[in-house]
């Protein structure tokens, strides 16, 4: 090769090797999201993230309790661990009975007094999901919707026209949800503040709350299907 | 053969360093003019081991095929057509052939020389 053309040849590598660069980077940049936090929104989240750190590190800390408990103890009391901790976790997940404090919500008709014919109002399941959901977020811990207890894989179902709980129909109204939490008055006032009244309204329905002292929620009695269950990241 | 090489190298560390970033909109052009880019070294490497490398050929051919394919990305989005997909297609293509051709000259090559050894 001449070494003019050798020179040439190296000049345009030179724009390739650039272009590609370039381009490399402007192509893994796309997928990094442009953070536009101002100071105020990084320091809520790096509150939020040491709380949740906190809460890791708990929890990690009571791990590290029962491993320490199942290897200290005798095989005797390694089996009282093992139920103590399976104890925990059933009472986690609704599998046994609960009493506590908490909020009791009577879902009622409303019968107009005009002679317009009017149907009997039924709670459909996108308006008990929502509902929940709405419950959930402020604070509940335990649902049971009429004597079903809301687990973390309740279903909530349209069967044939009629609304269904843990594939059981919730009868026709009044249907009471009982709801445990720790500030049942809060939770009372976020509820009676909520627009979901008023979707129930629309529907001839009103939701009255009334604060227990003392509230039983029963147990989840169906077989926990785990298999439909995903691991998800975080 | 190192300049090249080395040349190639310091383009890539040119690129990364200055931290150029191009506009979403223009992206299709880049990536063609990539792809082009492309082209041109596999064509000028075959042309070099069939002995008809011409380094005006080669030079020209770099900056008309680049400019060509962005041109042809630039009409496609005024005519809301996704031309540049066919200078993809046409690119891809004759990378594959170039490809094809270098690696059975190279194949032959060595081949020849086994040959001749025996």
């Amino acid at each position: 090769m001449r070494r003019r053309t050798k020179w040439l040849v190296s000049v345009v590598f030179l724009l390739i090797g650039f272009m590609v660069a370039v381009q490399f980077q402007t192509t893994s940049y796309e997928t990094q999201l442009r953070d536009t936090r101002d100071i105020w929104e990084v320091r809520e989240e790096l509150n939020r993230q040491q709380e949740a750190q906190q809460e890791l590190l708990k929890k990690i800390n009571a791990a590290d309790q029962t491993i320490e408990n199942y290897e200290k103890q005798s095989s005797k009391e390694q089996l009282e661990t093992l139920k103590e901790s399976m104890e925990v976790l059933e009472d986690k997940v609704g599998l046994s009975k609960k009493e506590g404090g908490g909020l009791e919500i009577t879902i009622a008709p409303i019968f107009q007094e005009d002679l317009s014919v009017q149907s009997f109002p039924k709670v459909s399941p996108l308006l008990l999901s929502r509902f929940i959901n709405e419950l959930n977020t402020y604070g509940a811990q335990d649902i049971s919707v009429g004597n079903e207890r809301i687990s973390m894989i309740s279903p909530i179902r349209d069967v044939n026209g009629a609304t269904y709980v843990n594939n059981r129909p919730v009868g026709s109204l009044p249907i009471t949800i009982k709801v445990l939490t720790s500030d049942p008055q809060k939770l009372k006032d976020y509820m009676e503040a909520s627009p979901t009244q008023d979707i129930f309204n629309m529907d001839n329905m009103e939701i009255q709350f009334e604060l227990k002292e003392k509230l039983v929620l029963p147990k989840f009695d169906d077989p926990l299907y785990l298999e439909i269950l995903e691991e998800t990241g975080g | 053969m190192w300049l090249p090489i080395l040349f190639l190298l310091i383009g890539v560390t040119l690129g990364i360093l200055t931290d150029i970033r191009i506009p979403d909109a223009y992206t299709d052009y880049l990536s063609i003019a990539v792809l082009a880019a492309f082209d041109t070294l596999l064509g000028g490497i075959r042309a070099q081991l069939e002995k008809t490398f011409d380094d005006t050929v080669f030079l020209t051919g770099f900056f008309f095929n680049v400019s060509l394919a962005a041109l042809l990305a630039f009409l496609g989005v005024q005519l809301g057509v996704d031309l540049y997909l066919a200078a993809v297609f046409a690119f891809g293509v004759r990378l594959f052939k170039n490809l094809a051709i270098i690696r059975r000259i190279v194949i032959d090559q060595k081949l020849l020389m086994k040959i001749r050894k025996k």
